[in-house]
């Protein structure tokens, strides 16, 4: 009798932990109701409709914003939570991009796979080949929504031929942030919009001249996004196929002129002592700008406590451009959010009227003042609070001046291409392969050329690597 | 395992009553279900996977997923023609060993030094050596890179007041040169590692008798001599088991590349480890080529520790 009553113990102990183990694979609920709902009030405004009968629709939004921004993330769901009774979304921390799509990945294969995922800009091409999304375009086109309320900049860089695949979430751009104290101090004046490359090197010595000047001129890190971002602003492209748009590329062209000019100023800049050699990092540059020892910053638009934590007046301007080019304008970066297809179109129409939420005015105005990404559609420009909250933080303004003066057409009506941002499957693996040129060039002494066409040796196999996936 | 051959050999003796034999056998299924949580765990967690990165590393693996195509053995022919890969694996027995020979060699000094000289300070001396095995190596690297930050970090800023360096400009850049990047990696997982190497090289030290001691002292033996004929021989097997989980773990070591240089400058810090890592999580995600890594890495620790069993235990002296 006791061993009997041990047996059955054990036998619920496991139950119990099985229980436990399937739960993260299990379909979530969301599926279950989904299956549920009538299909054919499925096809325009379903969600009402679903909730006058009492289904909820609960959808799962998997998201890689840490910190404050999930919190601010937390307040844009609820808010849209409380605005209708036919949708729950459940907004989930999935850690960073990667973590995300890893989970994503795993998702697929167990089943479980969220309903919207955040996912970041180089990976759209990745994004599109699960072959698992429903375009944005598509659910535009049902609801007639017109989708040039975008920014013309973030509407392109997200499009394909049809038209726009992700909605964009959190968008932002690289920015040049100066102590302004250091320079009045020295007696420097920032010139207006953007500098050439020698421009910025006499501004430079400049700075550096002065008394008690810092140690060094400008700190960034050698993260491949300033040479994407600053190849784009001289007009350079990045791939073949016109960076991409126009079919799958097939090999790299950023160890072309442009690309090599790029390079070589931000090489440059550390080996000829501008600025220090802080290798492939994100972080050590804001302490090194926030103790003043550099007067200028590259950072990304986002970063904001860099403005927060600082004891000295931080102003901004755009990107530098090389000497044989003219400013052409930046790339967007950040993230998107992408409609997981579910099978049932009553599910994937709320999961649009989610993101459709996200995109209104007001949702925009808070995620803008609150983080620091851009407002992603053009007419929040006119509203009072922007306009307010911009009288008082000029620096937003100079973001948004910046990517808002981008041409994504050119002069003779064709498409700016390099500022309509590369489109490659295997992006992220290439960008760290420009992470390694930097250290190519600065501790085994290639030349410029040399570390980008070795770059670009390992870019094309990665390139015919991925494209064998369609043959 | 005994238990289930023994009970098979009592079934074969003549004629057990059918009820006996179900009891028999039940109480042999009870056994296994007491076993089963680690057999399941093991199953779901070690064989499977092992069975299924095999299969893995066979193919090549789409980043975006749904798609396979089977390559054979060529993921494995690209890595062992790869310079980028002979170069990791350089780096991986450059990492092995500058961290296991300090931290044992540290270990035991320390252990010898908070037995005995200053043995009245302990509970202060071991509270503040253990304190950074507790610390995660996220943390760890964390601090670590403040410390080593060429423009202002302390380790520098102390080298210059020091007057090792005229100035900062002049101070090692730890992390982003590839002169030091690697040493940087070695000191902070070194620093991570200690505490857990002296408090076992501690327990070693202190399990000698004393009796040896004694005997050696009557026989006239200086502290040298005592250290070299007693402590040390009699530390032996700690120092085997110190050997083997050191090298095992510096295999492993992944926390403190990660977040001190992402396997950088260039490929620096990339370990065997940190690569295997990066190819199957990190941007364009490539589980094949991942899995025929780790695959090769699993050989080289199985050959690792068949060497240390095989000429390194023979020179072990059990009390």
């Amino acid at each position: 009798m006791k061993r009997f009553a041990t047996t059955l113990t054990l036998l619920l102990i496991f139950m119990l932990v099985f229980a436990a183990c399937a739960a993260p694979v299990a379909a979530p609920e969301g599926d279950a109701a989904a299956t549920e709902a009538p299909a054919e009030e499925a096809a325009d405004a379903g969600a009402a409709d679903a909730a006058a009968d009492g289904d909820v629709i609960t959808l799962e939004f998997w998201h890689a914003m840490s910190g404050n921004l999930n919190d601010l993330v937390d307040e844009l769901v609820a808010r849209f939570n409380d605005s209708q009774d036919g949708i729950v979304v459940n907004a989930t921390y999935q850690g960073s991009y990667d973590d995300t799509y890893n989970a994503l990945l795993a998702a697929f294969d167990a089943g479980g796979a969220p309903n919207i995922v955040q996912n970041f800009d180089l990976a759209s091409q990745t994004m599109i080949d699960t072959g698992r999304l429903v375009p944005a375009w598509q659910l535009m086109e049902a609801d007639g929504y017109d989708a040039s309320v975008f920014v013309d900049a973030v509407r392109d860089y997200y499009s394909d031929e049809n038209g726009m695949v992700g909605m964009a979430f959190n968008s932002s751009t690289p920015l040049v942030y100066y102590n302004a104290d250091m320079l009045a101090a020295a007696g420097v004046e920032m010139p207006e919009g953007s500098m050439s490359f020698s421009e910025f090197k006499a501004l430079c010595d400049q700075i550096l001249a002065a008394d008690d000047a810092p140690p060094y001129c400008v700190t960034f890190g050698q993260v491949g996004w300033y040479f994407e971002e600053i190849l784009a602003n001289s007009g350079g492209l990045y791939f073949n196929e016109n960076n991409g748009r126009t079919g799958r590329p097939t090999e790299v062209v950023f160890n072309q002129e442009q690309g090599v000019e790029v390079f070589s100023f931000l090489t440059g800049l550390i080996s000829e002592g501008y600025a220090p050699n802080l290798g492939n990092t994100w972080t050590d540059t804001d302490s090194t700008f926030l103790t003043q020892q550099a007067a200028i910053i590259f950072d990304s638009t986002s970063d904001v406590s860099i403005i927060q934590n600082s004891e000295f007046q931080v102003d901004t301007t755009y990107i530098p451009h090389s000497d044989s080019s003219d400013r052409n304008g930046v790339v967007i970066g950040g993230a998107a959010l992408w409609l997981i297809d579910s099978g049932d179109e009553a599910v994937n129409n709320a999961a649009w009227q989610f993101m459709k939420f996200l995109a209104e005015p007001a949702q925009q105005i808070t995620w803008h003042t609150g983080s620091g990404y851009f407002p992603v559609r053009k007419d929040v420009q006119e509203s009072e609070e922007i306009q307010t909250f911009w009288a008082e933080n000029p620096n937003f303004q100079t973001a948004v001046d910046q990517l808002f003066t981008t041409p994504t057409t050119l002069d003779d009506g064709t498409p700016n291409y390099a500022v309509l941002g590369g489109r490659a499957g295997p992006f992220p693996a290439i960008r760290r392969l420009i992470v390694e040129a930097y250290s190519r060039v600065l501790n085994d002494g290639l030349s410029p050329q040399e570390a980008l066409d070795e770059a670009a040796e390992k870019a094309n196999d990665e390139l015919a690597n991925y494209n064998a996936f369609f043959e | 395992m005994s238990q289930a051959t023994h009970s098979t050999s009592v079934t074969s003796t003549p004629a057990p009553s059918a009820a006996r034999r179900r009891k028999r056998i039940l109480s042999a299924l009870e056994g296994y279900l007491y076993l089963a949580p680690t057999l399941i765990g093991l199953a779901l967690f070690v064989y499977i996977p092992i069975f299924t990165s095999f299969r893995l590393s066979l193919n090549r693996i789409a980043p975006f997923g749904n798609r396979m195509r089977f390559v054979g053995f060529e993921n494995y022919v690209n890595l062992l023609t790869d310079s980028d890969y002979w170069n990791s694996v350089r780096i991986t027995l450059l990492f092995v060993l500058g961290t296991v020979p300090t931290g044992i060699f540290l270990a035991v000094v320390l252990a010898i030094l908070l037995s005995y000289p200053v043995a009245h300070l302990k509970s202060l001396h071991r509270t503040l050596i253990f304190v950074p095995v507790i610390i995660s190596s996220a943390v760890a690297g964390v601090l670590f890179r403040w410390l080593f930050h060429p423009v202002v970090g302390y380790l520098n800023f102390w080298m210059v007041q020091a007057g090792f360096f005229d100035s900062m400009k002049d101070a090692p850049n730890w992390l982003a040169s590839k002169n030091w990047a690697l040493l940087a990696v070695i000191i902070a997982t070194t620093w991570r590692q200690l505490g857990f190497n002296v408090i076992i090289a501690l327990a070693g030290v202190q399990n000698i008798d004393e009796t040896f001691y004694d005997a050696s002292k009557v026989d006239g033996a200086g502290t040298l001599q005592r250290l070299r004929h007693i402590t040390l021989p009699l530390l032996s097997p700690t120092l085997f088991f110190l050997l083997i989980i050191n090298v095992i773990y510096s295999f492993q070591a992944f926390g403190e590349i990660h977040v001190l240089t992402e396997g950088g400058p260039g490929r620096a810090t990339t370990t065997l480890v940190y690569s295997i890592f990066y190819d199957a999580f990190v941007g364009t995600p490539q589980r094949g080529i991942a899995s025929a890594q780790a695959y090769i890495l699993a050989v080289m620790v199985v050959v690792m520790s068949y060497i240390n069993f095989a000429v390194v235990n023979r020179r072990v002296h059990y009390q």
